[in-house]
């Protein structure tokens, strides 16, 4: 190894100063068209976008008192944030938020790596057409995958409600409790198989070495699932728990295709509709960006805190 | 060459054609200043009424100094008003749009509604209702020109309250008692249904009952949603939840209409204009329907709210807006005006300027309410509307606000009484980011 390794280093370190120059700077011209891509699409759909909405948040067009007369935009400073803030809509938004977070994240991570481990231990027959079926769902987009979940539970036209009803039992999917896990179920259908996917990936990467010494020590396929497998995969646990609330934080698309249907679902039912709403609603931008502003700041501090709590456990561990 | 000429014609019709139908649209929506080739003024107008069109093109035809192009919008909570908004922060609001009663302090205080005091005329003044006028003046300030004002009234089933024996219900306790005797006598039956999605009709019971959401004494917005009459109403509303006399769901929709078609309930309370309404939604019920007024809770002193009705405004961004406002006034006080709406379909609007009356009275066909002469009775309401309600600065998120605490009223989850508190309490915020002066009351 330290043969073949040697001579490419011998011979930079023997060539001339200008050519080790010329070279750097073409691994940083390289670098440089390389990352381009990255940082212009950085700028343009990130840092613009949220540098926006900070500096709109701080101003409104506004007249005094009742407000009716000539109009200016003025600085209003925290003014937009104090009203979120404040507001108690908002702030059940983020509680359904929270809720909803709760059952689905445990929910999609134990089951997406319960079904990879299955796959995985062989135990399931068929593997690669179970892997496509539970894929195919993520391949709907989500509205599309909203509207048939729509129609499986209105009352009326739903093929299941009708069945449940033959059987006796009346289920309101739309219902005043019912609505929230009507929602955690269409996000299941859509993401289980592609969580599924990366957990599955995961595992194979798991040295059979390893697993064929927790069989000759006398693991059963349970034990070696549960406290070999699922250890070594763990980075893959904390980046889909970290990419589902990210993307459970900004939930919008389903509550607001079924609040066509129920009026269980309010017009501020999570934090990104109270942003809807606030803006297209209320026609008050600021308000809308202060809230957003928030949202963003809520869902940087919490993925900086799962990635913090996961980073200190490991060491905990080899204590 | 001959072949070019008659394509490239062939292609300008064809391009003029929904030009003519659709207005600007797809050129310019705006109201930048601007003159027809013929020297015309040329405005602007959207709506999303009705019959609109057939307006502007009479308004066309009567003169032949102003133009104005006419573009159908969404209706306001389709994105119509989204829409005004939007091309008002572009600058290009058209020159007359239209605002329902309760968005009008809303597009005032955006600055969309021009402040129209010193151009409206006062003949034209004279002409209309006050009740209406002073719903769209604020600090006494005019903002827009009423069209319609739409009392509540009492719509209901002559044969089925023949079958039961019922009478008319006068006062409140009255329409209670009537409901306990739907509910024990008609099993199925209900005497009415509360839409959970009418906060506009339980603004108009609050109404009535001498309840003040908003009020601008002293340049505050005063704002008491759960004022005492408003609790009262609320606990009445609730009691008949409670004792399962009426049904809850949203109006209109699938499920009212089947209540309606199936004859599940007896009563709609509505405003004047859902008679029209209800001729071409439901035809089969022709004859057994007539209309009453609202029950009230003192008949000695009877007063009602308003629910629906549309009014004009001229927006900032209008380079003409004495042109706009002579348009306007042709179109709420001209009989020629009305006819023309009239001639697109059934309505039974009531106009603003009272003058009106007898036109929207010959146009309309009796034969659905028996006879009943429903623009007497709707004249006599519309002097009983209660003087000095105010609507507040952000009325459709108010009314959203509310509308899902009625639903989930209507589910067993807390009470219409909470749904109100919770509307006040989602306002104050809103209207504290709009940076106006406010003061809350009367939890």
């Amino acid at each position: 190894m330290t043969t073949t390794a040697s001579p490419p280093a011998a011979f930079r370190a023997a060539a001339p100063p200008g050519v080790r120059t010329t070279t750097r700077r073409g691994e940083h011209v390289a670098c440089g068209v390389l990352m381009a891509p990255f940082f212009a699409l950085l700028v343009t759909v990130f840092l613009v976008p949220v540098g926006t909405a900070v500096w709109l948040s701080f101003f409104a067009s506004d007249e005094p008192g009742l407000g009716f007369g000539p109009e200016h935009t003025i600085f209003v400073g925290l003014r937009s944030y104090a009203a979120v803030l404040t507001d108690p809509t908002f702030l059940g938004a983020l509680g359904t938020v929270v809720l909803y977070c709760l059952i689905y994240l445990p929910l999609m991570v134990v089951v997406a790596l319960a079904l990879a481990l299955l796959l995985d231990s062989g135990a399931a027959r068929l593997r690669s057409w179970v892997q496509l079926g539970l894929f195919l769902p993520h391949a709907v987009p989500g509205i599309i995958a909203a509207l048939i979940w729509l129609y499986l539970y209105t009352p009326g036209i739903s093929p299941v409600v009708a069945l449940l009803g033959k059987a006796d039992l009346t289920v309101d999917f739309l219902g005043v409790h019912a609505v929230l896990p009507s929602i955690v179920n269409i996000a299941l259908w859509s993401n289980l198989g592609y969580n599924m996917v990366i957990f599955y990936s995961a595992l194979q990467a798991v040295p059979r070495e390893v697993i064929e010494a927790a069989v000759v020590d006398g693991a059963g396929p349970v034990r070696t699932a549960l406290r070999i497998k699922t250890p070594l995969v763990r980075s893959s646990v904390v980046m889909v728990a970290l990419f589902t609330l990210i993307w459970s934080l900004q939930l919008f698309t389903e509550p607001m295709l079924l609040s066509q249907s129920t009026s269980m679902i309010s017009s501020r039912f999570s934090p990104s509709m109270y942003i809807y709403d606030a803006a297209f609603t209320r026609n008050n931008y600021g308000l809308a960006a202060a809230a957003s502003v928030i949202l963003l700041a809520c869902t940087i501090a919490l993925s900086y805190g799962v990635t913090r709590w996961t980073n200190r456990a490991p060491r905990e561990l080899s204590r | 060459m001959p072949g070019r000429l008659s394509r490239r014609s062939l292609l300008a019709a064809s391009v003029a054609v929904p030009l003519v139908g659709m207005g600007s649209s797809c050129s310019r929506p705006g109201g930048q200043p601007s003159s027809g080739s013929s020297g015309r003024i040329r405005l602007t107008f959207w709506s999303a009424l009705r019959g609109s069109k057939q307006v502007v093109d009479a308004f066309n035809r009567t003169q032949d100094r102003i133009q104005v192009v006419f573009q159908q919008i969404p209706s306001g909570d389709q994105g119509g008003y989204a829409k005004l908004s939007n091309a008002a922060r572009a600058g290009n609001a058209p020159d007359v749009a239209t605002l329902e009663y309760p968005q009008v302090p809303g597009f005032a205080i955006d600055g969309v509604a021009r402040d129209i005091t010193a151009l409206l005329s006062d003949r034209l003044r004279a002409k209309l209702l006050p009740q209406a006028l002073g719903l769209t003046t604020f600090d006494n300030k005019v903002f827009t020109v009423p069209l319609d004002v739409e009392p509540m009234v009492l719509h209901y089933r002559t044969d089925l309250f023949a079958q039961y024996g019922l009478a008319v219900p006068r006062s409140w306790d009255e329409f209670a008692a009537v409901a306990r005797t739907v509910r024990d006598r008609a099993p199925g039956r209900r005497l009415a249904l509360f839409p959970t999605n009418g906060a506009l009709q339980f603004a108009a019971f609050a109404w009535q009952a001498g309840a003040q959401w908003f009020d601008t004494r002293g340049g505050v917005w005063n704002v008491s949603l759960a004022d005492e009459a408003t609790r009262r109403v609320a606990a009445y509303w609730q009691q008949l939840f409670d004792e399962n006399l009426i049904f809850a769901n949203a109006s209109p929709g699938r499920q009212s209409d089947a209540e309606i078609s199936q004859g599940l309930i007896l009563v709609r309370l509505s405003g004047a204009w859902d008679a029209g309404a209800q001729m071409t939604s439901q035809p089969g019920l022709k004859g057994r329907w007539a209309i009453a007024p609202l029950p009230q809770w003192d008949p000695a002193r009877p007063v009602v709210g308003t629910h629906g009705g549309s009014t004009f405004a001229v927006t900032k961004d209008s380079a003409h807006p004495e042109a706009a406002m002579e348009f306007i006034e042709w179109q709420v006080s001209s009989p020629d005006a009305l006819r023309a709406r009239l001639s697109s379909g059934t309505s039974s609007q009531y106009p603003a300027d009272p003058a009106l009356v007898a036109v929207g009275r010959d146009a309309f066909n009796r034969s659905y309410y028996s006879g009943q002469d429903i623009y007497q009775l709707f004249e006599t309401e519309a002097g009983k509307i209660r003087d000095g309600w105010v609507w507040g600065p952000r009325m459709t998120a108010t009314q959203r606000v509310l509308q899902d605490g009625f639903a989930r009223a209507s589910g067993g989850e807390g009470t219409l009484l909470d749904a109100v508190r919770a509307a006040q309490s989602a306002t104050m915020p809103d209207l504290a980011a709009l940076g106006l002066a406010t003061s809350e009351h009367g939890t």
